[in-house]
């Protein structure tokens, strides 16, 4: 009679993510992304659920001891996914019972004999009789002795039932093969008794009875053989399950699908009956491989197991264990972390039919929690959250872990939660289903911040004074995720010293408006209006090599800029807008200048060298359209970035501002990097050398300002030089080349610039790079290494020769 | 400047009675060809002698001769005039300073010249300096570049301290050719005068001698080592080159400040800005389309329920 032994498998992938919910707002103009902190922790949990129905001899039941590999697994390669910081992975599984077995055809333990002629479970299920079961009565560490003499062979049930016995060592014996098998041989992790237990003598029969009807064997017996030191010797031998060979395998997904439930055999039956029964059931399996869906095992696994049946010659339990191992591991290294093997039916037949079930999702929820976890309808909109969702994560696909994870990493990106968990859970409704729950605490929507801090300025000969200490700060405030659209107002403002906060005032304001073109419509428009004002030293009035210092002219610009941003992909993206500002320049005493400074020979200080602005007042204003299209399909082999970008910046002018400013100022930035080496990709392993080619040429028609000019020198343009050093011109050129080589987990390059002003430094008005004598182009060479963050790299300047060492931080290109 | 009366030309008086008949011989001629007023520009480096060629040249001591310090910050303007006929001689400070041409003299010079016509340049450099250096070009680009290179046209090459005796025991004029030839040939580089312009070499290079220890013939005009009297010579040079046929170089705005570069292609730029955005714009989009087309995507995402094909 066969029943269906529930079996349970506990794996719940949940995925947390803690986002530091402080942001901070320096003074530059840009925003810096919030700091997420990464952590990753790994509960694993397994709980035993006791078989529903007590397994009969009919039914085989497999059962692996450890179903950890798998939750090993995904934790570490979720912590190298980056996007978030705890996780606890726990799949609940509910079993799906399995199939009716086919009568003659069906394999079935049949009460332990029988050889497969029996009345065929046809099925096997999988069982987690999980050894923390036994171990939780393991913390009584007293155990009794035998009380026996020594080597004597003890039947089990000769032992007594009042004391623990501690095995010392465990046994299996093959009567097959006449040989003992080693510890290392697949049946050992189905016995949940290890060396060194305390055990009774009731755990010790469940456990033999759990062996007997679990399928894999035909017989299998338990004795003891006692040790002088009080302890035990199990020796477990037995006889393996075989059937007969096959030659062909199927894999079917059995996902979804409605469990037929066995008629009872009536043990009256005439043999006629029997017989009437097996070929209904047999038919009914037919029906069900039908009706079966195609499963995505690919072909080389199937032939990689028909090599293994073809090899095998008779199918033993052996081997429809390795190949149910073999079928899960494809399933769980391509992270179908939900798939597993259910059942083998069709035994006895030419055919091993391998019933899967994949793990389709029939459900995908969206819930909020509040700071304790409880249910609360969120302010955020579902279908902000929907579309950062791949659609693998969506009904009728079969969970997968990695789309987990791209959710997981998708919506962290929004910044709107502190903690995120995707969560597969089973439905219950629907056996072999899986409900992805989604699972997120939001952010505060207002945050106001104030941060202040004390500067000290070196005061006369070098040491602080008292006088020199300022109060500085940020103000900032925030209004996050309005109308739960992601749209958002910050503004920040800060000074270097309170008192007198109109020496150095840096102000920002932005409103940003995502799904432009509606949050369903897949188009990702973002709109973006900002009030700024930056202050910058213009590094159009620097001198050359040789010239003394030259009066420094700062450049503040304060104004108003729309754009609107269209991300392509998550590098590549299309922005356009318009900015209207109100550009002053001042000298160091903050005094509007008109025009460049220069130091006479004799001294003296004349203020005639070019002017700094386009108006001759010292303030202008101008209107201009500024769009930027960046492509980017870099991505990083091995910590090693290849790949192309692509940048085009174009400032228009519209005739509109002092002057009548009308202008085209264009730059266009292409940067190769280029793998010079095939790698093989993967963590841990070394990057590839890599050679980076980087071309930017920069121009403007139509009326330049002198703090528009595109100068030459500087760590981002020629290095080994001073920011504009090299010049100030209308049209500029500059290319480098750089060799990166891994060294242990860094890289050292050696690279060679050259910039250019293509003679246009007297198309500037004034010519600021004549003025100060700067040549308008030069070229550099070096080496350097990478620690981390910093470069530390040696640079000959080519005007000169000379050469000297830079630490810089972050990349050149 | 224009203000400043014209005085009539009294220093020509001094000079011995055959350089005045030579020079107003040369002079007569100048009006028979309808020029009446004849505007030299003396520049060079510092202390090479243009103030004391001035000097020579007008006969009077009408500019301030230093031998240390350089003249003056400004460039001075002296107008003599003789039956009808005005020369204008416009002194400039040396062009160097601290090793470098000193731009804001430069722009003095400029400015001080605007809406001038320039006759003549009198490029002025000593014979005696044995070596031309970069200085030299420097300065020689600095004027081609405020005035154009069609000022050589319009240029005389003078050396000064013509009366030495060269080092070495070399022949005078050996050493003359060889010292002429080097500056040319600076000249030539710093004006970027190229091989095709003919008139490039037919700069003349004259000797000057400003020293009251000059040398003089039987006529008491103060001559060179060769025996020619060089101020008649000098002017008949000057003459010549006036009449030559090239235009004079006008000074006005536009060729001070330059063309301004603000201006130059501003009516293409609509064009521009189309070709930008059908050329660079465009293609750039279509390279990301095909990015996101070309794109690596994992197998999870390719493989979907109804994509896997069931194959036995």
């Amino acid at each position: 009679m066969p029943t269906f032994a529930a079996s349970s498998h506990l794996l719940n992938p949940t995925l947390t993510h803690s986002l530091s919910s402080r942001r901070r707002f320096p003074s530059s103009s840009q925003n810096p992304k919030p700091l997420t902190s990464l952590k990753c922790h790994l509960s694993s949990s397994s709980s035993s659920s006791s078989p529903s129905d007590p397994p009969t001899s009919d039914c085989l039941s497999v059962k692996p001891l450890n179903p950890s590999p798998l939750l090993d697994s995904i934790p570490k390669s979720l912590a190298s996914a980056a996007a978030a910081a705890s996780f606890a992975i726990l799949l609940r599984f509910s079993p799906i019972g399995g199939g009716g077995g086919g009568g003659g055809n069906g394999f079935g333990g049949g009460g332990g004999g029988g050889g497969g002629d029996g009345s065929g479970g046809g099925f096997w299920e999988r069982l987690f009789s999980s050894p923390a079961a036994i171990a939780d009565e393991q913390q009584n560490p007293e155990w009794d002795s035998h009380g026996l003499p020594a080597n004597i062979v003890v039947q089990l049930n000769k032992l007594s039932g009042f004391k623990k016995y501690k095995l010392s060592e465990i046994l299996f014996f093959d009567r097959r093969r006449w040989t003992t098998v080693g510890t290392e041989d697949s049946f050992f992790e189905m016995v949940s008794l290890r060396p060194g237990g305390i055990y009774t003598k009731a755990q010790l029969q469940k456990e033999l009875e759990t062996l007997a009807t679990c399928g894999m064997f035909e017989k299998v017996d338990m004795e003891g053989k006692t040790k002088p030191d009080g302890t035990l010797s199990l020796t477990i031998s037995f006889t393996e399950s075989t059937w007969q060979s096959a030659d062909k395998f199927r894999c079917i997904n059995v996902g979804l699908m409605p469990q037929t439930k066995p008629i009872e055999m009536d043990p009256d039956m005439t043999d006629k009956e029997k017989l009437e029964y097996y070929r209904s059931q047999e038919k009914d399996y037919r029906r069900r491989i039908d009706r079966a869906r195609p499963c995505m095992l690919p072909m080389s696994v199937h032939r990689e197991i028909l090599q293994m049946l073809r090899d095998q010659g008779k199918v033993s339990a052996r081997l429809l264990q390795k190949i149910r191992d073999r079928v899960q591991k494809w399933y769980h290294d391509e992270g179908y972390a939900c798939a597993q093997v259910v059942n083998f039916g069709n035994l006895n037949t030419k055919e091993v039919v391998c019933e899967v079930v994949e793990g389709d999702i029939t459900q995908l929820v969206i819930q909020f929690q509040d700071k304790l976890g409880n249910v609360v309808e969120g302010n955020t909109q579902t279908p902000v959250i929907r579309r950062e969702l791949p659609k693998q994560l969506r009904q009728s696909h079969v969970f997968n872990i990695e789309a987990g994870k791209q959710a997981l990493r998708n919506i962290n990106s929004l910044a709107l939660f502190s903690n995120i968990e995707v969560n597969p859970r089973p439905d219950e409704k629907n056996e072999g289903g899986i409900i992805v729950e989604i699972k997120l605490k939001e952010l505060e929507q207002k945050q106001a911040e104030v941060s202040t801090e004390w500067s000290i300025v070196p005061g006369r000969g070098g040491r602080p004074t008292l006088a020199s200490l300022q109060p500085g700060g940020t103000v900032s405030f925030e209004h996050r995720n309005i109308k739960g659209l992601n749209r958002s107002i910050l503004g920040s403002v800060t000074t270097s010293n309170f008192f007198n906060p109109q020496d150095d005032l840096a102000f920002k304001l932005e409103y940003v408006h995502p799904y432009l073109d509606g949050v369903t419509n897949p188009r990702n428009r973002t709109l973006r209006a900002s009030c700024f004002n930056s202050r910058k030293l213009s590094p159009v009035f620097t001198g050359g090599p040789g010239v003394d210092e030259v009066p420094p002219i700062w450049v503040d610009r304060a104004g108003l800029k729309a754009n609107i941003t269209e991300n392509f992909t998550r590098q590549s993206k299309f922005t356009y807008g318009l900015v209207m500002e109100e550009v002053t320049t001042r000298d160091e005493s903050s005094h509007i200048s008109p025009y460049g400074q220069r130091v006479l020979p004799s001294g003296g200080i004349s203020a005639d060298g070019p002017p700094t602005t386009l108006s001759g007042t010292g303030i202008d204003r101008l209107a201009f359209l500024q769009a930027n299209i960046t492509r980017d399909n870099t991505k990083y082999v091995n910590g090693a970035i290849v790949g192309q970008r692509n940048v085009f910046q174009l400032d228009q002018g519209l005739g509109i501002g002092s002057n009548f400013p009308f202008f085209n100022r264009h730059q266009l930035t292409c940067t190769g990097f280029i793998q010079l080496k095939q790698v093989e990709e993967g963590a841990g392993k070394p990057p590839p050398p890599v050679l980076v080619l980087h071309g930017h040429y920069g121009g403007c028609v139509g009326d330049l300002p002198s703090y528009d000019a595109f100068t030459l020198g500087g760590p981002y343009s020629v290095r080994g030089y001073n920011m504009g050093e090299l010049g100030a011109a209308r049209n500029i050129l500059e290319l480098a080349a750089e060799l990166r080589i891994p060294v242990k987990n860094t890289h050292m390059y050696v690279f060679a610039e050259h910039g250019n002003d293509l003679g246009s430094s007297k198309l500037v008005k004034g010519n600021p790079t004549e003025v100060y004598r700067r040549m308008g182009h030069g070229s550099s060479y070096g080496l350097g290494a990478k620690f981390g963050l910093v470069r530390a790299e040696y640079a000959v300047d080519h005007n000169s020769g000379t050469g000297s060492l830079f630490l810089r931080f972050g990349e050149r290109f | 400047m224009a203000s400043q009366l014209i005085r009539e030309w009294v220093g020509i008086q001094q000079f011995p009675a055959s350089t005045q008949t030579k020079l107003l011989d040369l002079l007569g001629k100048l009006k028979h060809e309808n020029v009446s007023t004849l505007t030299i520009l003396v520049m060079g480096k510092g202390g090479v002698g243009k103030s004391s060629t001035v000097n020579s040249i007008i006969g009077e001591r009408v500019v301030a001769v230093s031998a240390f310090q350089s003249e003056g910050p400004r460039p001075v303007m002296i107008s003599r005039s003789r039956a009808g006929f005005t020369l204008n001689i416009i002194d400039t400070p040396g062009l160097i300073e601290g090793g470098y041409v000193n731009d804001q003299t430069l722009e003095i010079i400029k400015r001080f010249l605007l809406d001038r016509t320039i006759d003549i340049l009198l490029y002025v450099d000593r014979l005696d300096a044995y070596r031309v250096d970069n200085l030299d070009k420097q300065v020689i680009k600095a004027i081609t570049d405020s005035f154009g290179k069609e000022i050589w046209r319009r240029a005389l090459v003078v050396l000064t301290h013509a009366q030495l005796s060269p080092p070495d025991g070399l022949e005078y004029d050996l050493f003359f050719y060889k010292r002429s030839e080097a500056l040319m040939k600076i000249v030539k580089l710093g004006a970027r005068i190229r091989k095709q312009d003919t008139w490039g070499s037919s700069v003349p290079v004259v000797l000057v001698e400003n020293s009251g220890r000059c040398n003089k013939n039987e006529d008491d005009e103060k001559i060179l080592p060769d025996g020619t009297a060089w101020i008649p010579n000098l002017v008949k040079k000057m003459t010549d080159v006036a009449l030559n046929g090239s235009k004079a170089i006008l000074v006005d705005k536009k060729l001070i400040e330059g063309p301004n570069p603000n201006r130059r292609w501003k009516e293409f730029i609509p064009l521009i800005f189309a070709l930008q955005y059908f050329f660079i714009i465009k293609p750039i989009q279509g390279a990301i389309k095909s990015d996101i087309a070309k794109e690596a995507r994992p197998s999870w995402e390719l493989r979907d329920v109804g994509a896997a094909s069931r194959k036995f």
